[in-house]
């Protein structure tokens, strides 16, 4: 793998909502190129385009203009059906609310992405197993989500994201249901997964955040200034 | 995890959920049997009063009595008549009466009616004649067909002094070469004939005749064709306009024909609209349970769009999110499907009484209205086969709302799920 090629490349994004009859620029002409592998940070005041920068790249929302490439696969050329494998193989998700499907344990959230990657059943089970040991939660991988605590959770979500192996894992105010402490491990997993991958994180928390490999500051729905 | 074993362990997620969900479409799966159930019986029941009133239509030869040795009254309808009746459209039955008359000692005279043994003892009658009960002996059978044998009215037997006591040798000597004023004489041979039974029909001259088997009659009276009176029963009342008018036709100026048109009239009216408030009934029932089910589906399926998108960001192809939601749904709407029709079994004949009760109430008078749900007793009908029908398309009904609720969710992208919650 080329180092020298970023993982994504966004040239000129723009992404309009129409609020009512107002017009809202959530992002207004963003260039950024990110690079393979480290923690890149974005901070910046609510409604500054943090989560719809961190979506687009994800190819969880289409931008109104401008172009988006990550992982080599121009995402604007990409029809839905296609983007659905290009997520699961390239890229996982950690969000706020954790997201977890509450029925089902710890270990058969982590199975999940590895079923629709079509993967053996006791491939599945072995891998999730080892995730979660990795985040620490072995001891737990039958409880169900209501019997985890908040910070439990998040790293549940987190094993979930990295079980297809992704190139690319986006996080989108992951310490933002947790208390500071918990907060902080988090963190951590978070920037130890970061070295042998691209971890992209939306926080408030600008303390957490000045640890990253890369702080990016966002502002009405521009990169105000990037920083390592 | 394959998607339907996913669906299934998502109808364990809550208790409350589950029961409300199933209680929702039970009800609704419930009322819908209900109705359905008095539609079935108001159907069974129409149907049955449709083939059991008088659906009889006379026909006789045109001015005359039909008797076949009054003065004046003896014409009687021509044979061929009786086989092309038999085979005209909508007539159940057709029973053919030949008519007579025969002086008595010490009374005017009596009536004499062949009839095919089997068929109604029909009184002749110049107004309200009553219904001939037989009070000692037996009536006609088949096999007396062509044997001398008689069930005679109680007035009659008391002329020719027969009781019953004297019944099975008792015999009666018909001799029709007397004449009376209004009778004349045929040169027949004296006939004997055996009585089997005594009948009662609480009108005097209704008691002063005499049955006995048609082919008896025309040997004793020499009549070899003919029919003195045709009484013809249509399938159902809603024929007998029809049939009146066929009739008509055929016969012309030959015959008069009494019809009870006005009153298959009156009833095909009322009856129909019973049927049609119970049809409206069962279908409004049958849209509520649609809307019900639909809608229960499509809340359960918009309450977990931010399900839907998470599964989609982490991989999960659109087949595999419509097959788990499906598989819930159809699960959630056989619970509820069995709940209802367990709730019908158990409750659904009362049920049924009170919810008919309550729609034909305003129909009735005053007086009526706080009596009938009492004393109603009406058996909903509902068999099976009806019942596995209805759930089968209950739980289509539920399979569209799940599809039409996932398939709006799964076409949007994982962010737009998440926010259609």
């Amino acid at each position: 793998m080329n180092s020298a090629v970023p993982l994504i490349t966004l040239k000129g994004i723009s992404k309009v909502y129409m609020r009512g009859k107002s017009r809202v620029a959530a992002l207004d002409g963003v260039d950024l190129e990110v690079p393979e592998r480290g923690m890149t940070a974005i901070v910046g005041p609510s409604g500054s385009g943090k989560s719809s920068l961190l979506h687009v790249m994800g190819a969880m929302d289409r931008p109104t203009s401008g172009t988006v490439r990550v992982a080599g696969q121009d995402l604007n050329s990409l029809q839905e059906h296609a983007l659905t494998p290009f997520r699961r193989d390239t890229i996982g998700f950690v969000f706020q609310s954790f997201n977890l499907v509450p029925n089902l344990s710890a270990v058969e959230n982590v199975m999940l992405p590895l079923e629709f990657a079509g993967i053996r059943a006791e491939e599945r089970r072995e891998r999730a197993q080892h995730l979660l040991s990795r985040v620490g939660l072995a001891e737990r991988a039958t409880h169900r989500p209501g019997e985890l605590s908040g910070g439990e959770q998040q790293r549940v979500a987190i094993a979930r994201a990295l079980a297809n192996n992704p190139r690319l894992i986006l996080a989108d105010e992951p310490t933002g249901n947790l208390d500071s402490k918990t907060g902080q491990t988090i963190f951590e997993i978070l920037k130890d997964i970061a070295k042998d991958r691209t971890v992209i994180v939306v926080t408030h928390a600008e303390a957490l955040a000045a640890t990253a490999d890369r702080v990016m500051k966002m502002r009405d729905g521009r990169i105000e200034n990037s920083a390592r | 995890m394959n998607p339907l074993y996913f669906g299934l362990r998502n109808l364990s997620r809550g208790r409350g959920r589950f029961a409300v969900v199933t209680l929702l479409v039970g009800i609704a799966f419930f009322l819908l049997l209900v109705t359905q159930g008095i539609r079935g019986a108001v159907e069974s029941y129409t149907g049955q009063l449709k083939q059991t009133v008088d659906n009889s239509l006379q026909v006789r030869a045109r001015g005359s009595m039909g008797h076949v040795n009054m003065k004046g009254n003896d014409q009687i309808l021509p044979q061929p008549f009786l086989e092309k009746v038999r085979v005209l459209p909508h007539v159940a039955k057709v029973e053919p009466y030949l008519l007579g008359m025969s002086p008595t000692t010490g009374h005017n005279f009596a009536m004499h009616v062949g009839l095919v043994p089997g068929d109604a003892m029909r009184l002749e009658s110049h107004g309200e004649a009553g219904n001939p009960r037989i009070i000692a002996g037996r009536g006609l059978r088949a096999e007396d067909a062509g044997k001398d044998v008689g069930v005679i009215g109680q007035r009659y037997a008391s002329i020719v002094g027969i009781t019953p006591e004297t019944l099975g040798r008792a015999t009666l000597t018909i001799d029709l070469t007397r004449t009376h004023p209004v009778i004349f004489a045929l040169d027949r041979p004296k006939r004997t004939i055996r009585i089997v039974g005594i009948y009662a029909s609480g009108y005097v001259f209704g008691d002063t005749q005499l049955f006995m088997p048609l082919d008896t009659f025309r040997d004793i009276y020499g009549v070899k064709e003919g029919i003195s009176w045709l009484f013809i029963r249509a399938t159902s009342s809603d024929h007998v306009a029809e049939l009146e008018r066929k009739l008509r036709e055929m016969f012309r100026e030959a015959a008069d024909i009494i019809a009870p048109t006005a009153a298959a009239e009156f009833e095909r009216e009322t009856t129909a609209a019973v049927l049609t408030l119970s049809h409206v009934g069962s279908a409004l029932a049958a849209a509520l349970a649609a809307v019900v089910t639909f809608f229960v589906m499509l809340l359960v399926v918009r309450q977990r769009a931010r399900e839907i998108g998470t599964l989609k960001a982490i991989g999960a192809g659109n087949g595999y999110v419509v097959a788990a939601f499906l598989t819930e749904g159809v699960m959630l709407s056989l619970a509820g499907v069995i709940v209802g029709a367990a709730l019908f079994v158990a409750v659904g004949a009362s049920a049924a009484e009170q919810v008919f009760a309550i729609g034909l109430t305003p129909f009735l008078a005053p007086q009526y209205q706080d009596t009938l749900a009492p004393t109603l007793t009406f058996a909903a009908r509902l068999d099976g086969p009806a019942i596995a029908a209805l759930a089968i398309a209950g739980v289509a009904v539920a399979i569209i709302g799940s599809i039409f609720g996932v398939l709006r969710i799964v076409r949007l992208s994982p962010l737009e799920a998440m926010r259609h919650e």
